[in-house]
């Protein structure tokens, strides 16, 4: 019996092709995007760790120093004094090659033997006479400049082993000389990793006299030797595990991912209500069908199995094909993924998605799952039926109007726990993504009942105004709520999000405008990119007629076991001040006090962070050991790193060894052209250090071009929402035409003309996209402010001003009637072609 | 006779990294040959002539030659009479003749090797350490006055200038070490021709070699957790030179030798590919009263008595009969351990020998170092 059911059902769904797309399209486009997503994360998040881990080697532990590293002697004591032999010492910095930038790792080979293996191999081709490792350590001792790097380095600079090339570090141009190659293809943890000796990458890095770090190897359980090592340490350097500090770097990208992640469920979500959409109404369709079933003998539990089975089918099916396109998708992000955090993290290598079995099998399950959980309502349903009942339509309407209460109430429930989680759940990014979801969900399931009491409300109004047809056309979806409530529904969800995920980026930007305008107070910027300004430069730069005064800025790291504390050094000028808004405390008292005093100013991110506020105290280790701070305010940033202590520059100077500035900005006399002065910093600068500057104005533009690369990927992400959406409203329009066919033809017999029908049908889709965009306007407020005032403020900290662009809500009413007319257009020219004779004889 | 230092450095490569002994060579000998026969030395300078030695000037480096040693060896008494040797060894090879221009610390052109070596005869137990790195900020160096060689926390050293017959030698690992504080009881010997020791017929193909034959030693010695007071005698050799052997030299058998009348031999017996002993081989005689005398290739008789198989591959000498007809002596050497194999990328044998037999009719007896290179294949070891 049951295959002949299940052939029955299957033989319905071939013969609509339509809607088994539809349904397929609708699961696969929401797998493909969780899977990309996932793949993308997984990808960077592996390379990451790949990356750190080959750099960390066998260290089990790493002694950090401050701002500007370790002084050498530091090294030399532990050794000679303590006799301290499991030790390396390490200079870590960035340089470009060829436009790439490369990770550079200058090392003592001597010491290299009890940490990594990478750093003394060379290639079998190094020179000619003599061994090869004596080659590298003769060169790397004796020849300034000698690097090696990966073969697939090499590769990548189109360099060969003996090859000359110029390396560009903290701005100055240098030369070096490939010595050797090592590793093997699958050593992509070393890729875009330059070796050098430690003395070639203390000049480049411009570090004489420090190193960046020392790697230390403790054997298991070697407790003594941690506590040795502890006891003899100077002021000023902290002994932290290797694992900690990979870690704790690795959390620094993982808000960024979570973000990520949060859309891809929403995109999910809106491929929910799609697919329940396309999996009940292929069940409703085939009510006539499972009404003879029934009455032939088949059991609910068989027609039960049968259903979810169908759309089981159909999700593997489907989730299979987005699987598929997720990869491809995934490769897409991962170069926006990788491209965000080698801006602001670390250096990765992420060139292959590594297609991972979980991410895979985690999309297959959630197109399984949501498939199933689509279509257990209608199955419960459709198997619920008395076999007579099922026959009929009206059955099933009265039924959704008699649920319509329950459904609201269910929603309202929702709405009250995702409240309820919002308020409990603290900083917590993923509770506050569930509310989210949560939220929507709640706001979804009240909208039927809101469509019925509007359009009982808007229907007689209607007549009056559009007469007859009109009243019609709006009645008739509150008459077929099961099939309408659910393509409103979809597109309200669709249209709310974009409403929510504008209102927040709008929000956003034009508070990082404001802060822009107030920030970028000096008339003109200059500095290097990584590493510290040439004073030499620094000081021509500042002399430059039309420079009144200038500012200093320096950002540097202290880092310990719970991660980096990032400060900003800044050397204030007169004018300076006024670029940094003080939130809870009174400026005038305020600046005095932190340049005298040892006071910091924390970023609100800051402060949110780590729940500190005016009046604490931060204990910062200092170059003679640890030393309380005390906070004087709270300033506003939205620096993409905005988590920082803001620190005078003279207050630095006392507690710390590290005289680098990054940046200057300079403020010029009245009437000086400021394009004059842009071209003398580049004559002044040319031959000597690469100095990046620009003009207050470009900088700004700047800024908000990085802010909106950086909302791509939503942007991205919500446009796949709303496809998603559109075939829904597409689906639904088309089942309700097939569905009425019956009542058209009626209507076409009573006189109405093709036009009038496809009018009608076309009014009832633009009151489709209408009641949509009306629902979600009020879930899209919700959703920016939950955006703005949860999401964003416990992903990255930020405190942003919620603002609304005018017109926002009338584009987004105007975009769902206009994407639901679209999607009507050719359900309403298909009734108006059909012959009504034809669609009658059924009776 | 420590020519064989830059074969060290062949090995030290190897511990830094990938291969260092090309897979054809099947013979140590020749591939030793070749590393300190080849390369170029221009630059260096060289040993061409004999010179005049000051001390403590020269206990100090003399880097513009490719490579120098401070050789220490000693025999140890430890409470309760039990017997200890000792082999504590600094290493200099100059990478280049010159140091480039630079402004950082960390560059040069100087890298430093230590071995450490106790042998433990009761315990019959052979410890070997080894350390390295380039002589840069404080890591690693020497200097002449106050005499002082290190790496890391190893090193030789006087107390003061004024004191330069006396030095304190401290080194050690997790699981052994030693500190102890050597006083010279005789003044220098220069070995070969007034210091200069020709290693083969090639001009410059020598060294600059002397020793103080002779230090009372005492002090601490550690294994494991046990810590023995330990007090004998200790000898030093000096070397330093830019090229030493030639191409159809295979190693050598050395022999320092402190016997119980207050003499002491030393003698290198250069062995060539052939199986031959060298005409360059060579010795001193050392008198009580410090007065030394030149010993030539065909004045001392040497007959192997004894061999010892390593565990390892390859079979050493292991006794000895030395005839030396001049001085009226007949010695019977034999090693208090039989394995004293430093294992290494270039392995050699180096430890404390016994002696007995009679000088001028009278029953003589004595204790002394041996140093044997050559007999085993270059293999790739592991640092103990």
């Amino acid at each position: 019996m049951i295959p002949v059911t299940w052939r029955a059902n299957f033989g319905y769904l071939l013969r609509h092709p339509w809607q088994l797309a539809l349904a397929l399209l609708g699961i696969a486009v929401g797998v493909a995007v969780i899977v990309a997503v996932d793949l993308a994360n997984a990808s960077a998040r592996k390379a990451f760790l790949l990356s750190m881990d080959a750099v960390t080697g066998e260290a089990t532990h790493q002694v950090v120093g401050g701002p500007g590293g370790i002084p050498e002697e530091t090294y030399v004591q532990l050794r000679t004094v303590h006799g301290i032999r499991s030790i390396a010492p390490v200079i870590g910095g960035y340089v470009t090659v060829a436009d790439t930038q490369l990770q550079l790792m200058g090392v003592d080979l001597f010491a290299e033997q009890e940490m990594r293996s990478f750093t003394a191999e060379a290639s079998k081709s190094t020179t000619a006479g003599g061994t090869n490792v004596e080659a590298l350590i003769r060169g790397f001792l004796t020849e300034p400049g000698t690097v090696t790097m990966s073969r697939r380095t090499a590769a990548l600079l189109e360099l060969e082993v003996g090859d000359r090339f110029e390396v560009i570090a903290d701005g100055r141009l240098h030369n070096a000389v490939l010595l050797g190659v090592f590793g093997d293809a699958d050593a992509a943890g070393l890729d875009r990793l330059l070796t050098t000796d430690i003395a070639t990458a203390q000049v480049w890095l411009d570090q004489l006299g420090f190193i960046s770090r020392i790697d230390v190897r403790v054997d298991d359980g070697d407790n003594a030797m941690v506590e040795r090592l502890e006891s003899v340490l100077p002021d000023g350097t902290r002994l932290l595990t290797a694992a900690g500090r990979t870690r704790t770097t690795a959390d620094l990208s993982a808000a960024f991912m979570t973000n990520l992640t949060a859309m891809s469920l929403l995109a999910l979500l809106v491929g929910l209500f799609l697919i329940y959409n396309s999996v009940s109404f292929s069940v409703l369709q085939r009510r006539g069908l499972i009404g003879i079933q029934r009455a032939l003998g088949v059991t609910r539990g068989e027609l039960y199995v049968l259903i979810l089975g169908e759309a089981a089918l159909i999700g593997l099916v489907a989730a299979c094909i987005g699987v598929l396109a997720g990869l491809w998708l995934g490769e897409q992000l991962l170069m926006l993924v990788s491209q965000s955090i080698n801006d602001f993290y670390y250096r990765v290598n992420v060139t292959d998605v590594v297609a991972n079995p979980l991410s895979i099998a985690k999309g297959i399950a959630a197109g399984v799952g949501v498939a199933l959980l689509a279509a257990a309502v209608p199955a419960i349903e459709a198997s619920s039926y008395h076999p007579r009942l099922a026959m009929t339509r009206s059955t099933l309407e009265q039924r959704t109007r008699r649920l319509l209460p329950v459904v609201a109430l269910a929603g309202c429930a929702a709405i009250v726990v995702a409240a309820a989680v919002l308020m409990f759940s603290g900083r917590n990014l993923v509770a506050g993504l569930s509310a989210v979801f949560l939220l929507i969900l709640g706001f979804a399931l009240c909208i039927p009942l809101l469509i019925r009491v509007i359009s009982r409300t808007l229907a007689p109004a209607a007549k009056r105004i559009g007469g007859t047809l009109a009243s019609m056309a709006i009645s008739g979806i509150a008459a077929s709520l099961s099939r309408t409530g659910v393509a409103i529904v979809a597109l309200a969800v669709a249209v709310s999000a974009t409403i929510g995920v504008s209102v927040m980026v709008d929000s956003f930007r034009g508070s990082v405008r404001q802060w822009l305008d107030q920030t970028l107070q000096a008339d003109i910027y200059a500095g290097v990119e990584r590493g510290s300004m040439d004073p030499a430069v620094l000081a021509d730069l500042v002399a430059l007629p039309g420079v009144e005064n200038y500012s200093t800025s320096r950002r540097s790291f202290l880092e310990d076991e719970d991660g980096r504390t990032q400060l900003v050094v800044i050397q204030m000028a007169p004018d300076s001040y006024a670029g940094t808004e003080i939130l809870d405390a009174d400026p005038a008292e305020v600046w005095p006090a932190w340049e005298s005093d040892d006071v910091v100013l924390v970023s609100e991110p800051y402060a949110y962070r780590n729940g500190v506020a005016l009046g604490d105290t931060i204990e910062l280790r200092t170059a003679a050991g640890e030393r309380d701070f005390r906070i004087a305010a709270t300033y506003q940033s939205y620096d993409i790193n905005a988590s920082a202590l803001l620190i005078s520059r003279s207050t630095y100077d006392r507690h710390w060894n590290d005289d680098g500035i990054d940046s200057i900005g300079l403020y010029l006399a009245d009437g000086v052209d400021a394009q004059k002065v842009l071209q003398r910093i580049e004559s002044v600068s040319a031959g000597r250090q690469q100095i990046r500057f620009e003009s207050n104005q470009r900088i700004r533009d700047l800024s908000l071009e990085i802010f909106d690369r950086t909302f791509i990927i939503t942007d991205v992400l919500y446009w796949l929402a709303i496809v998603v959406a559109l075939i829904g409203i597409l689906g639904a329009m088309l089942a309700m035409q097939l569905e009425r066919a019956r009542e058209f033809a009626v209507l076409r017999a009573l006189g109405m003309t093709p036009a009038q029908l496809g009018g009608m049908i076309t009014l009832q889709s633009a009151v489709i996209g209408l009641f949509s965009g009306i629902a979600a306007i009020p879930l899209g407020v919700v959703m920016a402010y939950v955006l703005i005032e949860v999401i964003n403020r416990r992903a990255f900290g930020w405190q942003i001003d919620m603002t609304f662009a005018g017109g926002i809500f009338f584009s987004a009413l105007l975009f769902a009637v206009g994407a639901a007319v679209l999607a009507g257009l050719y359900p309403a020219y298909r009734a108006a072609q059909s012959q009504p004779a034809l669609a009658m004889r059924e009776e | 006779m420590r020519a064989f230092g830059m074969a060290l450095f062949a090995s030290l490569i190897c511990v830094a990294g990938v291969t260092a002994i090309g897979e054809n060579d099947a013979a140590n000998g020749s591939r030793l040959a070749e590393l300190l026969g080849s390369g170029d030395d221009r630059g260096f300078a060289r040993a061409l002539q004999p010179r005049s030695f000051s001390f403590p000037q020269d206990h100090g480096p003399h880097p513009e030659y490719r490579n120098e040693w401070w050789y220490l060896t000693g025999n140890l008494d430890g409470d309760g009479g039990r017997r200890f040797g000792f082999e504590l060894t600094f290493f200099r090879f100059a990478l280049e003749p010159s140091m480039p221009e630079t402004d950082s610390n960390w560059r040069s052109n100087q890298v430093y090797i230590a071995h450490l070596a106790i042998t433990d005869a009761a315990g019959e137990k052979f410890y070997v350490a080894q350390r390295y790195s380039r002589s840069a900020l404080a890591l690693a160096g020497a200097q002449a006055e106050p005499f002082r060689v290190w790496i890391d926390d190893w090193e030789i050293s006087t107390e003061s200038a004024e004191n330069s017959n006396v030095w304190r030698l401290q080194a050690g690992e997790r699981e052994f070490g030693l500190d102890l504080l050597l006083t010279a009881v005789k003044p220098p010997v220069f070995n070969g021709i007034d210091g200069l020791s020709q290693k083969s017929a090639e001009p410059g193909n020598a060294s600059y070699y002397y020793s103080i034959t002779r230090w009372q030693t005492e002090g601490l010695l550690r294994i494991g957790s046990a810590q023995f007071r330990v007090s004998g005698l200790s000898w030093l050799d000096r070397e330093w030179s830019s090229s030493a052997l030639a191409a159809d030299q295979l190693g050598w058998d050395w022999f320092a030798l402190q016997l119980s009348d207050g003499t002491e031999l030393m003698f290198y017996n250069l062995r060539r590919n052939d199986g031959r002993r060298d005409s360059h081989s060579a010795g001193t005689w050392i008198a009580a009263n410090g007065e030394a005398s030149h010993i030539d290739s065909g004045d001392l008789d040497i007959v192997v008595t004894d061999q010892w198989q390593s565990p390892s591959g390859g079979v050493y000498p292991a006794a000895w009969t030395l005839r030396l007809p001049k001085k009226s002596l007949t010695l019977n050497v034999r090693p208090i351990l039989d394995n004293q194999e430093l294992i290494t990328t270039v392995r050699y044998w180096e430890g404390a020998v016994d002696l007995s037999g009679d000088r001028d009719g009278k029953t003589i007896g004595g204790r002394g170092y041996v140093e044997l290179t050559g007999y085993a294949t270059a293999t790739r070891g592991q640092w103990p």
